[in-house]
């Protein structure tokens, strides 16, 4: 993985010096709120309901064991001994106090780690496919380009002060997105072109919170060296034509569609005929320098996981039978597996790691690969680099640890905000309607009945939740100052996009666990064959008969 | 059946070493009880306490006010936001908290 140089290390520790002097004056009252808030917020740090929140960057998600065991240190020392992992692959601490958070940022800085350009109207932490550089069906490894895009757009004068927040996201596997780049500001999708060439698809304008929209194409095919000089040209109309009047009208997304994508895209490049080929022009002896930070690791040769994988299918110890089906994915290395470690369990919050889960998770990256974890976006953990003759011994370690529940991109692999329960802009409670459900789909049996389906909860329209994109998306609401959901059909963030269509009027806390069992169980009943996924079955039938299942006695 | 109607205003903040929610009192100083802050019935009044609750700028920041109502002596919060914030998460938490919000100013 990517190791700071001396200028990168030298800025993060002088950030943290400077911010420590930014709190003492405030402690001191030196400065006041409206003074320090945007130097707080520069440095990942919210107040939300009940204390301060600071967000750490996890540059596309992929941590060392060292810096996961630092999470689990500030967890302990500075934290109540949790830390959250997010929907953009960061990981939140929710009760720093302020006296403590230079002295968190010194210690980040220590393993390499910010939280810089974590809040702001800024471009954010770029995130990728959690199986990058390991998934079987990937065309290229995204990190190298990941990890460009964060050395340009840190601290990058010109961006500073965009009209609103940025984020980008970027795939190399052209067959399956699974960093839903089509719901990002700018997306990013390694492609190869009818001559064999290497480059991207650059698609512009996508996005989720109060006006979700699927990204365009604004450039078909871009040689692999222009990546930056474009992304600077689509971020330079952004910051140029975007609105500045309305927050709720001045994401690019907006732009786009205001603008029209022809026009968008004729603005681009004519800047871009600009500085083409100025010096962010990408030589192939740096690429190769970035890409020299994501070499595979060194692997055994091993016999393929064929026979392992197929007598775990007929293993008698069925928690273990089913874990793998689900929880464990091909690695382009024989004898390899990708495995998702759960953060989903019906007694916590999703995304929730305790520090002692966070040091245990440490060591088995460490006895069961090479010292890597990756966050997901869907806020679960992934251990990319397990030999697969190791999967029972892992098993058994995570199930100590309460993360081997079998759920990846099952029902209960609940996407979820922190919602009301934290956070200062939300109008609704989600984590507790996540675990009403969990607790209602525990039983397993008929959970592996239902098959892959994703369920995403926001407990207000800025959609943190990724409630657009679930195949089953609640929205929290206020009704006069009380809480209701909306149920939501339809979304999928892959190749496929879909934006999720309201079912029907906003209900109660207490009926959307009900909801949520009649639209499955309607599906179970509906459904051509058990291979029809409940996507795709709503595709084939529309809303009616969910709709006629969830409302018909209300 | 929905809540009462607000009878009173309630002057909050967020207190400025921790975040923490706390509500100014009817002796001028601030508690992270709301059950012990001052109960404000008119908006002059509210408007009032709100620039003298504004003075302390340096330990309690963010002001605003919030509409309560009072039955049998209790302050019960209209909005879920408000009511959430004052008991804090409905949710198990991993760590009982001992820090400023849970002992008081």
């Amino acid at each position: 993985m990517y190791q700071y140089d001396d200028y990168d290390q030298a800025l993060v520790d002088q950030r943290a010096r400077q911010f420590k002097g930014q709190v003492e004056r405030r402690m001191s009252g030196e400065i006041t709120e409206l003074e320090f808030k945007p130097l707080r917020l520069q440095n990942g740090l919210y107040m939300q309901l009940h204390a301060y929140m600071l967000r750490i960057a996890i540059p596309y998600g992929l941590l060392s064991a060292k810096q996961m065991r630092m999470q689990a240190h500030i967890a302990r020392k500075y934290d109540r001994g949790y830390g959250h992992f997010t929907t953009r692959q960061n990981i939140q601490f929710n009760w720093p106090k302020l006296e403590d958070v230079p002295s968190i940022l010194e210690d980040l800085a220590s393993v390499q780690m910010q939280a810089i350009q974590t809040s702001g109207n800024c471009i954010r932490n770029t995130t990728s496919d959690p199986f990058a550089g390991v998934a079987k069906d990937e065309l290229e490894d995204p990190r190298p380009y990941c990890e460009l895009i964060r050395q340009w757009s840190t601290l990058h004068p010109e961006f500073a002060y965009l009209p609103r927040k940025f984020k980008i996201a970027v795939t190399g596997t052209p067959g399956e997105d699974r960093a839903a780049v089509r719901f990002h500001d700018i997306g990013v999708r390694i492609i190869e072109n009818a001559q064999g060439e290497r480059g991207f698809e650059i698609l512009a304008g996508g996005g989720l919170g109060r006006t979700p929209v699927i990204a365009k194409v604004v450039r078909e095919f871009l040689p692999y060296e222009h990546l930056l000089s474009y992304l600077e040209c689509i971020l330079r109309v952004y910051n140029r034509y975007g609105r500045r009047d309305n927050k709720y009208k001045a994401r690019i997304k907006i732009l786009v569609n205001e603008t029209g994508i022809e026009k968008f895209r004729e603005q681009v490049e004519e800047e871009w005929a600009l500085i083409k080929d100025s010096a962010l022009k990408l030589t192939r002896e740096e690429l190769e320098r970035v890409a020299r930070y994501f070499v595979p690791p060194p692997y055994e040769k091993l016999p393929s996981s064929e026979s392992v994988l197929a007598a775990a299918a007929l293993s008698p110890n069925r928690d273990y039978s089913r874990w793998v089906t689900n929880n464990v994915r091909g690695h382009k290395q024989p004898g390899y597996s990708i495995v998702i470690l759960s953060l989903k369990h019906p007694k916590i919050p999703p995304g929730d790691v305790s520090d002692t889960q966070m040091d245990a998770v440490a060591d088995l990256s460490e006895r069961f690969g090479f010292g890597r974890i990756v966050v997901t976006h869907t806020q679960d953990l992934v251990l990319p680099d397990v030999k697969s003759s190791d999967l029972p011994h892992l098993f058994a370690e995570l199930q100590k640890l309460d993360m081997a529940t079998p759920n990846f991109e099952r029902v209960t692999d609940i996407i979820c905000c922190p919602g009301l329960d934290y956070c200062a802009l939300a109008n609704a409670r989600s984590i507790p309607i996540a675990a009403q459900i969990s607790e209602r789909f525990e039983a397993i049996d008929y959970l592996d009945d239902i098959g892959e389906v994703s369920v995403k909860i926001s407990g207000c329209i800025n959609a943190c939740g990724h409630h657009h994109i679930g195949n089953i998306g609640i929205l929290g609401i206020d009704k006069s100052g009380e809480e209701a959901y909306q149920l939501l059909l339809g979304g999928d963030p892959g190749n496929s996009a879909s934006i999720g269509t309201i079912l029907g009027p906003a209900m109660d806390g207490e009926k959307v666990v009900d909801a949520v069992e009649a639209v499955l169980r309607r599906y179970l009943s509906v459904r051509e064959s058990p291979e029809e996924r409940f996507i795709d079955a709503y595709r084939r039938l529309g809303a009616a008969p969910f709709k006629e299942a969830v409302y018909a006695n209300h | 059946m929905g809540k009462p109607r607000g009878t009173h205003y309630v002057v909050t903040a967020s207190f400025t070493k921790t975040g923490a929610p706390i509500y100014f009192t009817p002796e001028g100083t601030w508690t992270s009880d709301l059950q012990k802050a001052a109960l404000i019935e008119t908006v002059a009044e509210r408007d009032a306490q709100v620039l003298l609750a504004s003075a302390h700028e340096a330990v309690a920041c963010d002001v605003y006010t919030f509409m309560v109502s009072r039955e049998n002596g209790v302050i019960d919060p209209l909005s879920a936001r408000e009511e959430i914030r004052a008991k804090g998460p409905t949710i198990e938490m991993r760590r009982p908290d001992t820090g400023f919000s849970s002992k008081g100013v």
